[in-house]
């Protein structure tokens, strides 16, 4: 595979008996060599286990392992729930699993995990040399993206797989288990959608700085006060009375328009108002879409198309030299 | 010493295609600011040294040369490649050493080195091979477990030449190298890539704003400044040189190349040393018994080949002396 360069060591093979300590000089590599793309998912592997503190020290899985941990906690009760006889249908759904559980464990993950795939590399300024290899700008940035879509992607969607197998070792007879297959199929399918729009708008706003503070702060506040925004808007229009918060809006039609409509405002609502437009049925996280179940559809695009467009944007303009 | 170069796929066989050739090279920034003006030059292969003040053009030279940067106007090609249509070839060949840090300090020095090979696109196997003796190259072997947030600066220095080297690179593009070294560390890092150069048969371009500082190891150096080519040239052009005596003194330098020029002897002022134009026998003489009257303290003689920016006093090359290009050189130019 390799051709040595240096004469020494046929000089050393030349006198068999004597043990010479010889520099065998540089060895050129002629073996494969591979082009961008399996360059790229090389760079989204080693990224998909930095997410979760693969490689890193005991300290790096502290919050990953722990978010997982309390993100199958619905799951495991179900099966113990339905194990010990105490209920014989599933208690926690598949499309929207444990909503607001759900929110709180990914909010911490992405503030803690997306700095850790690109704050990293700005801080310490190592990207002019992933630029000067054989990949493109734009290579980086999707192999982030697609790392940690994956990894969100098991945050969700192995709970949910978790509840599914802990409940048809419950349920008895061929159609039962069917019926919980099918019910399945669209809950892994939401984890998805969830993970595809969350891994970008989290990667852009960690990538604001190479300072992990401000970049877990950025994600973290971002998260919290559109969550936050929604929940209490959403709440105010709720309340009609003529002497309630809601008192300005003055006809009962605008206040149902805005009470649908907060939940416009953060990307886990818009997530859960597309769920159900799509035909979800299970109780929500607080988005009711209501008659504008297209604009949340909108939305949800919006976001992805504007935090990619940020995401691909921001290592369009990192320095090399 | 000849090393059988590996026939890299889509690389043009033959060496007598130039490393670096640019042509009419010219790259402008927002209308105002030009950075590179007309640059042509030619690369051969060996050791160059790019030299240029901060702001000369030399980080601009680079992202062009990596395909990086479009050029505004003209042309560049490394190793015989077109850096607009074939910039990812040229940096699967091409091994980068920026002049910031830029290593991690929480990873070891393997597992980085590794994963810069990965990136260059050797697989996983390969790559471990290729850190280990690049690690070993940079004379890194027993180190290599330790996380670089623990290392010197001169060990940071040659992790980031042994990334560059994982690649199995035909060209290393070495910027300012020396940055930030102490004298020891200078010398050990000039010495690794004269070696690499010399014995790995790898090309290598390194920048240096310090003309005096890297010539002693290059083959062919090119200065440029405000983006135009001053001056490029072999070392052998340089050969048949005068030979020059350098002093230097602890204190009182401007009083002994006073004491000098009033016994006849040809001085100019360098940086932190005196260069002294060898006329013969008379010269030790004269430069003993002006040290011993002044009664300084000497610190160093040493005879050596003609310095490559006297070659630049004969140039018209002022503006490099008014830009400060070269600390050494500006010394040299004021001493005349």
């Amino acid at each position: 595979m390799a051709t040595d360069s240096a004469a020494g060591e046929s000089a050393g093979a030349l006198t068999p008996g004597i043990g010479v300590i010889h520099d065998i000089g540089y060895q050129t590599y002629d073996g494969a060599r591979f082009g961008r793309r399996t360059i790229a998912l090389a760079l989204c592997t080693q990224s998909l286990r930095s997410a979760f503190g693969i490689g890193r020290g005991a300290k790096a899985k502290i919050i990953p392992v722990f978010a997982f941990v309390i993100m199958c906690a619905p799951a495991v009760i179900n099966a113990v729930i339905m194990a010990l006889g105490r209920s014989h249908s599933r208690v926690v759904s598949y499309d929207a699993y444990v909503g607001s559980l759900r929110v709180l464990v990914l909010v911490v993950f992405i503030a803690s995990q997306a700095p850790e795939l690109v704050s990293r590399d700005l801080r310490s300024r190592v990207l002019p040399l992933y630029f000067a290899r054989p990949i493109r700008r734009i290579d980086y940035p999707l192999a982030k993206y697609a790392a940690f879509a994956i990894a969100l992607l098991a945050m969700i969607d192995i709970p949910v797989l978790l509840l599914y197998f802990g409940t048809i070792m419950q349920v008895h007879g061929g159609a039962a288990i069917w019926a919980q297959t099918r019910g399945v199929v669209p809950g892994v399918l939401v984890g998805l959608m969830w993970a595809v729009v969350l891994a970008p708008i989290g990667l852009a706003l960690a990538s604001v700085s190479g300072r992990r503070a401000f970049s877990t702060g950025s994600v973290a506040i971002f998260m919290f006060m559109t969550w936050t925004l929604t929940l209490v808007l959403t709440r105010i229009a709720a309340s009609t009375g003529p002497h309630g918060a809601g008192a300005h809006l003055s006809s009962p039609a605008q206040v149902s328009a805005a009470s649908h409509l907060f939940g416009l405002i953060s990307p886990f609502t818009v997530l859960d108002g597309v769920r159900q437009w799509l035909g979800g049925t299970s109780p929500g996280v607080v988005a009711d879409p209501g008659r504008y179940g297209v604009a949340y559809g909108v939305m949800l695009l919006a976001f992805l198309a504007v935090s990619l467009a940020a995401l691909i944007r921001r290592y369009a303009s990192v320095s090399v030299s | 010493m000849t090393v059988n170069q590996p026939s890299q796929a889509g690389l043009p066989a033959g060496t007598d295609v130039p490393v670096i050739a640019t042509t009419a090279l010219t790259r402008r920034f927002g209308g105002s600011i030009t950075a590179l003006d007309e640059l042509t030059m030619a690369v051969g292969p060996g050791i160059t040294g790019l030299v240029g003040a901060n702001g000369a053009g030399k980080s601009t030279l680079i992202k062009i040369l990596l395909g990086l940067l479009p050029p505004t106007r003209g042309r560049a090609a490394v190793l015989g490649l077109d850096t607009i249509a074939q910039g990812e070839q040229i940096r699967g060949a091409t091994g980068y050493m920026p002049e910031h840090d830029c290593l991690p300090p929480d990873v070891n020095a393997t597992e980085f080195v590794t994963h810069m090979a990965r990136m260059s696109g050797i697989p996983p196997t390969a790559a471990k091979e290729r850190a280990a003796e690049s690690l070993r190259h940079v004379g890194l072997y027993e180190e290599r477990y330790r996380q670089i947030g623990t290392y010197s600066t001169g060990m940071k220095q040659r992790v980031k030449l042994a990334q560059a080297l994982a690649g199995d690179p035909r060209l290393l593009l070495l910027d300012e190298p020396t940055n930030g070294l102490d004298p020891a560390g200078r010398t050990a890092m000039l010495d690794l890539i004269s070696r690499i150069g010399n014995e790995f048969g790898i090309s290598v371009v390194l920048s240096s704003h310090l003309l005096g500082e890297i010539e002693q190891i290059c083959d062919q150096l090119i200065v440029i400044d405000a983006g135009r080519l001053l001056r490029s040239a072999t070392m052998s052009a340089f050969t048949q040189a005068s030979q020059v005596l350098a002093v230097e003194v602890d204190e009182g330098g401007d009083l002994l190349a006073a004491e000098l020029a009033a016994r006849g002897v040809s001085v100019f002022r360098a940086e932190r040393e005196l260069l002294v134009l060898i006329a013969g026998e008379a010269t030790f003489d004269a430069v003993r018994d002006a040290v011993a009257a002044l009664e300084l303290p000497l610190i160093r003689m040493e005879q050596r080949r003609h310095r490559v920016e006297e070659l630049f006093r004969a140039d018209s090359a002022l503006a490099v002396a008014e830009a400060g290009t070269a600390a050494g050189m500006t010394g040299a130019l004021d001493g005349h």
